[in-house]
């Protein structure tokens, strides 16, 4: 297969990246191909957003901006997430400067841990992408690429806005000679909201963060530059939790402390026009923790969390004359975990993988590009993995691109369900093991004579695989003229061994004992169309839209087999459920769009914004019985949010914008309860002349 | 005082405990069998909540019932063979094994109420031998219902018909509709006290076969 799978060649990408300050450089992504590319030129669904974009948006957060793209599902449930093709938030590799951000909850990582005051690009690829990054890139890739170009600014940003929310931004970066530094630090704050009325809890709580960014750069001759980057990010949650103990209320305090730190160390060389390589180091720690003092009590609950990924890697590119080129890696990954969830913190829960990849690219004709790569990951606590991928761009005519990829992603059992160890003594008595401490967890009870029924569920235990997918893109691009532009992709992901929790046992008390398993198959599929348009010159008019079907297959297969029920809410009358009734995975809109209108233009001093964005219903929970999402009553109720913003530039330092998020203060406490209503903020920028008024304007 | 309320609640529910006839059906067998709901059966209703467990707690006893007869069955019968069935919270048991005297037993059919026109022959009724194993099976997702422990919700699984022996060793098909008073569970963003006050009140339909017959 490898010997028709070719590529594009280097010398128009490094003509490229050597105009480093031109406008087309906002232009080329490296996320697709893990190397520079002009956005047109890849042949998988790639957005980027611009740091412009971002900026007139008003985002603070990293979600902010990412629910605002087409096809992306902000999830509320440990911290925001991002569900991608209709694949949950766990599916979708989150990185920064290409490094994978550590630390996820529940399978989420939250969003809001990540400012967007430093970015100067998002780049999302969407479709499995483990054949260049192997675990947790199975809906898709985010880059977060912060500014490390050296190029001389100062900038600092204050923004303040409903329920005493704060965030103060202050970034600068230089160069002497051969050298670059740049240095970052935000603080963000909120005192927090209640939704509820008459609500001892609130529904977000107070918190602060801060996050610090530092990078170097230092040419050590032409061929050769060093870069090391440091980020460092504390969060402090302050709870007011009511305790529902023995059916008293007790009012408490809970403290949440998360903090995370980053290392990435690189080393590049330029071996000649053809050959170059990058060494790259990169350490990551997150650790939290929870602490609960309930009032009158002695024990207060302490719970602690620490995880480390270590990496190294080695990536090549080469281009073999103007047709062909390579790409061509490999890396070992240390990752540890210590939990007093798991087992005590004195026992360290490690894994470690050892991967390689190649990648290559053929320019067959110059209408035809194929690329191809595959990555291979030998893990040590569970089964290895072959990732291939195989993507085709045909360019017909100039302004028309058709794109077409079939690739596998995976994702591997994270520690959570490997090693869980967790009894909820209040709720029904249930307890949740980690595959891999299950069967002894069980022994051990059944040994005190506390097991009732060990169901066959529990034979499955032994072999937990990565869950993987199998992943299609087709897409058309039309280019109709400057500022207008027409893109379909239809999309199918095919999940197996997805993993969920099930029930392996019962205890003597009716408590249920749930483990992970590779259980289940199922699929999300659906249309992405966007439009872009330039009515006037200063007038810039986007759409986006997507459609999205999912389903289990194994209850698919279920209703076909008619053994599938409903109950209606108003008769109590059982009937059976066909396949129009069930509406696939829950938390899954079956529709999403947005419009964009952004005014303005570089001479103006004014620029203002509207973005709207809706989204259908979605299923949250079932409440007839049968575990799926098929009555009116289990979904949440679809919405519109429609955000302004303008800014006003005051002289070539200060610039000041304000804005109106949720301008028609929409709410839903139970389903969004990260959504506070109408949220007004006023923001002031100071920028030192020259460097950063462009950013400021619309392009 | 809030236990009093619920406790005369629950006792002037238990009076007046509604059964109605829904439709006749000229059954497989030679007789005609009607199909009967009864409304909010109290079953062992919450009096309180356990301060050492912080479990919920009723008078601990079951609510009897005879699908034959269609009435409640005094508590101090519960050593007869004048009930088929009887409630106490989720738990449901049969006149058999350990729970009475009776011939009963009985299992879960999966399928629809209305389809269920012969016991298949292949069937096997169980008996109870409680605490460890009923009938029908306790447990959220092994028998009738499903619990849902984040919104504290317990819900009738549709599709699920107990297919009961009766404690003289005729037949009779019971669906759990709703587990909550009026029939109607309450929304899941109901306080934890709406939960408790108006759970282990059962409306079920029934049909009883009188000739003996496994068909309905």
């Amino acid at each position: 297969m490898l010997l028709f799978i070719g590529f594009i060649g280097v010398a128009q990408t490094a003509s490229v990246a050597d105009s480093a300050r031109s406008v087309d450089m906002d232009e080329v992504v490296v996320t697709a191909t893990r190397s520079e590319r002009l956005l047109g030129n890849t042949a998988v669904p790639v957005t980027l957003i611009r740091q412009q974009t971002i900026r007139q948006s008003g985002s603070l957060r990293l979600h902010d901006i990412l629910g605002e793209q087409t096809g992306l599902f902000i999830t509320q449930g440990f911290g925001r997430g991002v569900q991608m093709q209709g694949l949950s938030p766990d599916y979708t590799l989150i990185l920064l400067d290409g490094e994978p951000l550590i630390g996820r909850m529940g399978g989420v990582l939250d969003l809001t841990r990540l400012t967007v005051g430093n970015i100067r690009k998002i780049e999302i690829v969407k479709g499995p992408s483990s054949s260049l990054y192997g675990s947790e890139a199975l809906a898709g890739v985010i880059n977060i690429i912060t500014d490390g170009s050296g190029q001389r600014k100062f900038q600092a940003d204050a923004r303040y806005g409903r329920f005493n929310t704060a965030d103060l931004s202050v970034d600068g970066s230089t160069r002497f000679g051969r050298l670059r530094l740049t240095g970052f630090l935000n603080y963000n704050s909120t005192q927090g909201y209640s939704l509820l009325p008459n609500s001892i809890q609130k529904t977000v709580e107070p918190y602060w963060r801060l996050t610090g960014q530092q990078s170097i750069a230092y040419d050590l001759s032409e061929r050769t530059r060093f870069r090391a980057s440091f980020r460092q990010h504390h969060e402090d949650i302050v709870n007011s939790i009511v305790v529902q103990n023995l059916g008293s209320q007790l009012l408490s305090k809970g403290r949440e402390l998360n903090n995370d730190y980053n290392i990435t160390p690189s080393l590049s060389h330029r071996f000649s026009d053809a050959v170059r390589t990058t060494l790259r180091g990169y350490a990551s720690e997150f650790s939290s923790r929870q602490l609960l003092d309930v009032a009158g009590e002695s024990n207060s609950y302490n719970d602690r969390f620490r995880q480390r990924f270590i990496r190294i890697e080695d990536q090549t590119d080469i281009s073999l004359g103007a047709s062909l080129s390579l790409n061509v890696g490999g890396g070992y990954i240390l990752e540890t975990v210590r939990s007093n969830r798991y087992d005590s913190l004195e026992t360290e829960r490690r894994n470690t993988i050892g991967y390689a990849f190649l990648q290559q690219e053929w320019r067959a004709t110059e209408k035809l590009v194929f690329t191809g790569g595959v990555r291979y990951d030998r893990n040590a606590t569970y089964a290895s993995v072959w990732s291939p991928k195989l993507a085709v761009q045909f360019r017909p005519t100039a302004s028309l691109r058709i794109n077409a990829s079939v690739g596998r992603g995976f994702k591997a059992p994270d520690f959570r369900q490997l090693y869980l160890n967790f009894t909820n003594i209040a709720a029904g008595s249930y307890s949740v093991f980690g595959s891999l401490v299950a069967a002894e967890e069980i022994r051990r009870l059944q040994a005190d004579g506390q097991i009732d029924q060990v169901l066959p569920a529990f034979g499955l235990l032994k072999d937990l695989k990565p869950e993987t997918s199998t992943g299609i893109n087709l897409g058309l691009q039309y280019d109709l003229r400057p500022g207008w532009q027409a893109k379909v992709n239809l999309f199918r992901n095919d999940i197996e061994n997805l993993i969920l929790t099930d029930i392996i046992a019962y205890k003597r008390n009716g408590g249920q004992i749930f483990s992970y398993l590779n259980v289940s198959e199922a699929f999300t599929q659906g249309l992405e169309a966007e439009l872009a348009a330039r009515p006037a010159e200063k007038l810039s008019v986007s759409g986006g839209y997507q459609f999205l079907i999912t389903a289990d297959k194994s209850v698919l297969a279920e209703i076909r087999a008619g053994r599938v029920y409903k109950r209606e809410a108003s008769t109590g009358i059982s009937s059976q459920l066909d396949r129009a009734g069930y509406a696939g995975l829950p938390g899954r809109s079956m529709h999403m769009a947005n419009l964009k209108l952004f005014y303005g233009s570089e001479a103006d001093r004014w620029s203002a914004n509207l973005r709207m964005i809706w989204r259908s219903r979605w299923g949250t929970s079932d409440l007839d019985g049968n575990g799926l999402i098929n009555r009116d009553d289990e979904f949440a109720r679809g919405y519109l949010q429609v955000n302004l913003a303008g800014s006003f530039r005051v002289n070539r330092m200060l610039h000041v914008m304000a804005g109106i998020d949720n301008l028609f203060n929409y709410s839903d406490p139970y389903n969004l309860p990260g959504q506070p209503g109408i949220n007004p903020f006023l923001r002031l920028s100071l920028s030192n002349p020259g460097s950063n008024s462009k950013s400021l304007s619309i392009k | 005082m809030k236990i009093n309320i619920i406790r005369i609640l629950s006792f002037s529910v238990l009076l007046s405990v509604l059964v109605s006839c829904e439709k006749n059906d000229e059954g497989q067998g030679t007789q005609v069998v009607t199909t009967k709901t009864v409304r909010d059966l109290p079953a062992d209703t919450i009096l309180g909540i356990n301060t050492t467990t912080g479990q919920p707690y009723g008078a601990g006893k079951y609510t009897f019932y005879s699908l034959e007869n269609n009435v409640i069955v005094a508590s101090a019968d519960s050593a007869t063979s004048k009930w088929d069935i009887g409630f106490r919270g989720t738990t449901i048991i049969t006149n058999s094994g350990n729970s009475g005297p009776g011939q009963g037993g009985g299992f879960v059919f999966t399928g629809l109420f209305d389809d269920l026109k012969t016991i298949p022959a292949d069937s096997t009724f169980r008996t109870d031998n409680a605490p460890s194993s009923y009938a029908i099976p306790s447990g959220s997702n092994r028998g009738w219902y499903v619990y849902n422990g984040p919104v504290n919700l317990v819900t009738a699984i549709p599709g699920r018909v107990l297919v009961i022996r009766t404690a003289s060793g005729k037949f009779a098909k019971v669906e759990i509709i709703n587990y909550y008073k009026g029939g109607v569970t309450p929304a899941t963003t109901d306080s934890d006290d709406i939960k408790l006050r108006r759970q282990r009140f059962f409306t079920f339909r029934f049909t009883f076969q009188p000739n003996g017959a496994k068909a309905f």
